[in-house]
């Protein structure tokens, strides 16, 4: 007889359970915003970056050249230049002045002047001086730019250097051993191409997912107890933990039914890199849905209307991206700043993102990143069962 | 017989205004507790205390010999139909009979059973918002009656909807009477006393009970003195 009560009481439960999480998702379903919000905010998200980023690596940095020596040697330097995979010579400017107004206006990121007697100097083995001029104001543009500069400036001059040798008697092998008496060889690893797209992408995309995310998990409990309807819910009597079980289960199926297609289209049609197994990429999105779900909730909890918690889920959504190192290093912020990073579930999933496109890591690697997941979790989720049982 | 609700000293505040000052009253088995009152006399604040919607203040209130406060189980036994509208507006209308259902731990055949009784076969593919107020209604008892409850609670149950609505829910009501169950119905037109066995008259925080005929003719006392006093009012505007 026990036995048969309690199955019975099993069947109630299930029934409860799949009825909230039904009309969870016919919630979502029959919002239409929040649906296109959902399903294609990410993807639409995806598209767009793959579109911005689809060239990989930065190239044909517009250049401006000033030849104040118009030798031969200075037209062969031209050509050196004009051959670097990142710069493309746009203009030939007449003077400096000219150059100026050319990189002022941002007709040209880069320029290369070649003073007078450049060619002469170089043949007297005498000291010559090539300025190269670099915009700052973008600093996409002024980071490759350096770099191309750097590595043309350091070929220059140990081609100089070379002839040089060479010039006052000693063997050709014998001055290019002495130039390369440190060889420097310089290896990408993870991603040796320094391809802009396999690290941005799908991060940038997922970026998109985690507020879209957010937007519906502040909806968890703001959504239900500002609605007339809660008059109904706490006269049937029903329990809020487990109402509240049910709504977030659907709701993280939902958040990881809405990554499924990002994932598939950035993986197998656009071939962004995700070396790590798949289980294990699994679960990681998995836990960080929970953990997300659970910000979601406290905003959810505090605010005292649907529009508020939105607001307070985009206040902690939209700056978290740019929180999280994952652009700019977590290290070099400000103390406070590193403190409330580590606080955002963002800032653990970008940073294992990372890892999980370049590094192949194991559940050992990944444990930082699964416990703070874990312990934001616990924590949000106490606070807003906190502030919900004081509030309703 | 053991009263089914037995209200002890209770009291509700609103910041620091009274709106239930120290209520005592006990309500049997099958019986239809009228409660009287003029608008935001606190009728809703009293009804929703007793369908566990809201807390309050200080007191004792005892449902099915269940204190509120500690048990919930009470709720099992209980239908609610609520002033505002208060079923799931994203939910179409055989939807909410069917939510509703699933988590009262009700028998799904109660669903075409009251659909039937209620006449709701035309609506139940509507989105509830756009019902009209007595499609809505109906709609509302279909749902409290689902778990065939003991207790009915209802907040201006037929108030300013069509006659058929009207006809339907007092029939629906008077069967639920005769079967046992005991209703509270909480209204602010004096006409529906003559539908409950016993009125509660809320006023100024405080309760006073009659008995139907009692409260009409106590409405109807107040009336007269009021129409006198215009009547006066007017006479002396008038000289």
């Amino acid at each position: 007889m026990p036995s048969k009560m309690s199955s019975k009481m099993v069947k109630t439960m299930l029934r409860q359970c799949l009825a909230i999480a039904r009309r969870e998702i016919l919630l979502i379903w029959r919002d239409k915003d929040l649906r296109y919000i959902l399903l294609l905010g990410p993807l639409v998200g995806l598209l767009l970056f793959y579109g911005i980023y689809s060239r990989q690596v930065l190239v044909e940095i517009p250049t401006a050249i000033v030849d104040l020596d118009r030798s031969q040697t200075s037209q062969e330097l031209i050509k050196n230049i004009g051959a670097a995979e990142n710069l493309r010579i746009t203009t030939f400017a007449e003077s400096y002045k000219e150059l100026e107004d050319l990189i002022a206006k941002g007709t040209v990121v880069t320029g290369i002047v070649i003073p007078e007697n450049y060619g002469r100097d170089l043949s007297l083995a005498r000291q010559t001086r090539l300025a190269m001029i670099i915009d700052g104001s973008n600093m996409i543009y002024a980071t490759n730019a350096t770099s191309t500069m750097l590595s043309i400036s350091r070929t220059l001059g140990a081609q100089a250097g070379i002839k040089t040798l060479i010039g006052r008697g000693i063997a050709p092998n014998q001055a290019q051993a002495a130039y390369q008496s440190v060889a420097c060889s310089e290896e990408a690893w993870f991603n040796p191409t320094l391809n802009y797209a396999y690290f941005v992408v799908l991060a940038l995309g997922l970026n998109m997912w985690q507020q879209c995310c957010t937007l519906v998990a502040c909806m968890t409990i703001a959504g239900e107890t500002c609605a007339a309807s809660w008059c109904q819910l706490k006269s049937l009597g029903i329990s809020r933990l487990k109402l509240f079980i049910s709504k977030s289960a659907t709701q993280i199926a939902a958040f990881i039914a809405a990554a499924l297609p990002v994932f598939f289209l950035a993986v197998m049609v656009f071939k962004l890199p995700l070396h790590c197994s798949l289980p294990l990429f699994f679960l990681f999105n998995l836990a960080f849905a929970v953990a997300l779900h659970s910000v979601g909730v406290l905003a959810s909890s505090i605010a005292r209307t649907p529009v508020n918690a939105a607001r307070f889920g985009m206040l902690i959504a939209l700056p978290s991206f740019l929180l999280s190192g994952y652009t700019y290093p977590l290290e070099s912020m400000p103390g406070l700043l590193q403190t409330a990073a580590q606080a955002l579930p963002q800032t653990w999933y970008f940073q294992g993102l990372n890892l999980l496109s370049f590094k192949n890591p194991d559940y050992a690697l990944m444990s930082p990143n699964f416990l703070a997941f874990l312990l934001i979790s616990a924590v949000c989720y106490a606070t807003s069962a906190i502030i919900v049982a004081k509030k309703t | 017989m053991a009263p089914l609700i037995k209200v002890e000293d209770l009291k509700q505040t609103v910041g620091k205004q009274i709106i239930l000052n120290s209520l005592s009253f006990q309500i049997s088995s099958g019986e239809c507790l009228g409660l009287f009152g003029t608008r935001g006399v606190g009728k809703t604040t009293l009804l929703h205390i007793l369908a566990g919607v809201n807390r309050f203040k200080s007191g004792r209130v005892e449902i099915l010999g269940y204190d509120i406060e500690k048990n919930g189980a009470y709720k099992k036994q209980m239908g609610l139909i609520t002033q505002k509208p208060s079923l799931f507006k994203d939910l179409q209308a055989y939807e909410n009979l069917d939510f509703i259902a699933a988590l009262k731990g009700a028998d799904q055949h109660n669903i075409a059973d009251l659909v039937q009784r209620f006449v709701l076969h035309d609506i139940l593919r509507e989105p509830v918002n756009k019902l009209d107020a007595g499609v809505y209604q109906r709609l509302s008892m279909a749902c409290a009656l689902l778990n065939e409850p003991q207790i009915l609670i209802a907040d201006d149950l037929i108030n300013d909807i069509d006659p058929f609505s009207q006809s339907i829910i007092r029939r629906e009501l008077n069967s639920f009477l005769i079967s046992g169950g005991t209703c509270i119905w909480g209204f602010s037109r004096i006409e529906f006393c003559r539908c409950t066995s016993r009125v509660g008259w809320l006023e100024k925080g405080t309760l006073a009970f009659y008995t139907p005929q009692e409260a009409q003719a106590k409405w109807d006392r107040r009336w007269h003195h009021i129409a006198q006093q215009n009547e006066q009012q007017d006479g002396e505007d008038y000289a």
